[in-house]
């Protein structure tokens, strides 16, 4: 049952809400086991099976769990052997259903073995839900959880607002939510729950799905051996970045209005990333939650342990004035590296992914280098910062839409294909009719080297249209979680200084995103799926 | 060494390691409050105080102090902070 469908709209979460409610009146115990019904069966609902899949590793994982707060403090050297034992088997448990195919595909092009694949039906949700209970085991045994029962376990794993694709949630910061709920109809949640679905669906049917109609045949007919020239690669690698962005920050906007309707609060997972101003910064921004889960469980454990290590043996490390380039590579590009490997596996089991995380990775890297080298250059800090900006997003928006063909193309060769597109090696054509109707300038567009193509001039203009109101709306307008900033719509969202489209529970605000929703409801239709539901 | 004095110290480290000697730290500070201090700058930063004052955190500790206070409680609580750098 996906998000945006009638079935979910007007049958499931009325039914749960009421559930949730009506529960809450004999207490919050009543009300909390309502919710995990309900997160139950809207999982079952996609395959009854998934259910089956999960109820063991949870059962496992939950034991684990127990036996891991039991042995923290009394047998550390235990505790750890457990926790390795605990995450080995939640990345078996993905490994299986998420990699089995990607590896036998890359034994058999390396050696040739010719391994039939084994097709396994993914359970949905599988990569997000496996790094929460990794996440989970990891706080237990830091001592960062200090009870838990079986209830809140299933809970905290199965809560159907995140359950498909996050935020990915930390327990101590959804648990105490939980606790305290008042398990009642608030205004305030149901305003700002309704207002962050509203503005989520409509980023996803009105914006994501539109663009995709776009941006879908050039990556098909690439991967049909008709790759896109100079304009067709350009809107293709642009097309994909505002869908993709529209289709996940739409997703997480929805999930946000969902938690909030039964009073709670998730974390924020975008803020504006395709304004960044550098890749750091960018990361900061956009999949917020698998950027602080990757950095807490991944980079710092590594970066610390070798950071440790250099310095005990009396070697300098990076940083202040004169940083030490030696250390530049165990230190920084190793761990940033490996780290962002390892996010474009989780992504997708496919050479893509790993190419796109790597991608990443060498982009974080030159990042962190040009800060170290920035002081010797531009000395002058200050100066510096006044047109450090406007270069810095004109590097990295372009960085991050060519990334981002590797990410959606079905093949590598394809993704080259669309890259070669880009540089105008593979010619620039537009449609005949749109160069005839620009008239001197479409004899000057001409005159540079621009042919006519037979294509439709309609969808050419309507599709570039799309792109400069999306681009419009992702670079310009103000983002949902600032609109709604005094509201708490997502953990830890303060207003930013200078904000001026503030909403309120006015009639003006009714309207508007009424019309908002309106437009929503009425693009529903046809089944499309979210990007990040497929990981 | 007392909480402000633990405060210049770890300011004069993080200055080190952003490369900015006017850099004044609070009890209060978050890191988002400091530009530049990523996590790169924060594993740099941390490894700088724990050399310092010769103690060693536990990963999940560095992982989840909220603000420089937390810091700073964390040495006075081991009582690093009678060494002092």
């Amino acid at each position: 049952m996906l998000f945006n469908s009638y079935a979910f709209i007007f049958g499931f979460l009325p039914l749960a809400l009421a559930a949730f409610w009506l529960a809450g009146r004999f207490g919050r115990d009543a009300a909390l086991l309502a919710l995990i019904l309900a997160s139950i069966a809207f999982y079952a609902f996609w395959r009854p099976f998934n259910v089956v899949l999960m109820a063991p590793s949870m059962a496992l994982n939950y034991l684990i769990a127990r036996q891991l707060q039991r042995d923290a403090e009394a047998r550390p050297g235990r505790a750890r052997v457990l926790l390795l034992a605990g995450i080995g088997f939640n990345v078996a448990f993905l490994g299986y259903f998420k990699y089995l195919a990607f590896g036998e595909t890359v034994v058999n092009d390396v050696f040739g073995a010719g391994l039939i694949l084994t097709h396994v039906i993914l359970p949905l949700g599988i990569s997000f839900i496996t790094f929460q209970k990794i996440a989970f085991l990891i706080d237990v045994q830091a001592g960062r959880i200090e009870r838990f029962t079986l209830r809140d376990y299933v809970l905290f794993v199965l809560f159907f607002p995140q359950l498909i694709a996050g935020p990915i949630v930390h327990y101590r910061e959804m648990m105490p939510q939980f606790h305290a709920a008042p398990c009642r109809f608030r205004a305030e949640d149901a305003a700002v729950g309704i207002s962050l679905f509203s503005c989520g669906l409509f980023k996803k049917v009105a914006l994501a799905d539109p663009i995709a109609t776009y941006v879908s045949p050039i990556y098909a007919a690439t991967a049909a051996g008709h790759p896109p020239g100079l304009f067709g690669a350009w809107f293709a690698a642009l097309g994909f970045t505002l869908q993709v962005y529209f289709d996940f920050s739409g997703y997480t906007d929805m999930a946000l209005g969902l938690a909030r309707l039964f009073g709670m609060q998730l974390p924020p997972n975008f803020n504006s990333p395709l304004r960044a101003s550098n890749i750091v910064d960018f990361w900061l921004r956009w999949h917020m939650t698998l950027t602080r889960f990757l950095t807490a469980y991944i980079y710092n454990p590594l970066s610390l342990t070798l950071t440790r290590k250099r310095v005990a043996r009396g070697k300098r490390v990076l940083g202040g004035r004169n940083p030490s380039w030696s250390a530049f590579v165990p230190l920084l590009m190793f761990p940033t590296v490996l780290t962002m490997f390892i996010s474009g596996l989780w992504h997708g089991a496919g050479y893509t992914f790993i190419l796109w995380g790597l991608l990443h990775g060498v982009y974080l890297v030159v990042n962190h280098a040009w800060r170290l080298l920035r002081p010797r250059l531009f000395p002058d800090a200050k100066r510096y910062a006044r047109w450090a900006r406007g270069a810095g997003f004109a590097l990295t928006f372009p960085a991050v839409v060519i990334s981002m063909v590797m990410f959606r193309a079905s093949s590598v060769a394809a993704a080259l294909a669309i890259w070669h597109g880009m540089t105008g090696a593979g010619g620039a054509t537009i449609p005949a009719v749109v160069l005839h109707g620009l008239g001197t300038l479409g004899r000057s567009l001409r005159a540079l080297g621009i042919g006519g193509s037979a294509s439709s001039g309609a969808i050419f203009v309507h599709g570039w249209l799309w792109l400069a109101a999306g681009l419009a709306i992702a670079l310009g307008a103000p983002n949902t979680l600032q609109i709604l900033a005094d509201h708490g719509p997502a953990l830890g969202v303060k207003p930013a200084p200078g904000r001026r489209v503030i909403w309120r529970p006015s009639a003006g605000w009714a309207v508007a995103l009424a019309a908002v929703a309106g437009v929503g409801i009425l693009s529903l239709g046809q089944l499309s799926t979210f990007i990040y539901w497929q990981f | 060494m007392d909480e402000s004095a633990i405060l210049a110290e770890l300011s004069r480290i993080l200055g080190e390691v952003l490369d900015d000697a006017t850099l004044s730290l609070g009890m209060t500070t978050e890191r988002a409050d400091v530009p530049g201090w990523d996590s790169f700058a924060y594993i740099n930063f941390i490894v700088g105080v724990e050399t310092a004052f010769g103690v060693k955190f536990k990963v999940a500790e560095v992982e989840s102090f909220p603000d420089v206070g937390a810091i700073v409680r964390a040495l006075i609580a081991r009582g690093a902070a009678a060494k002092g750098a």
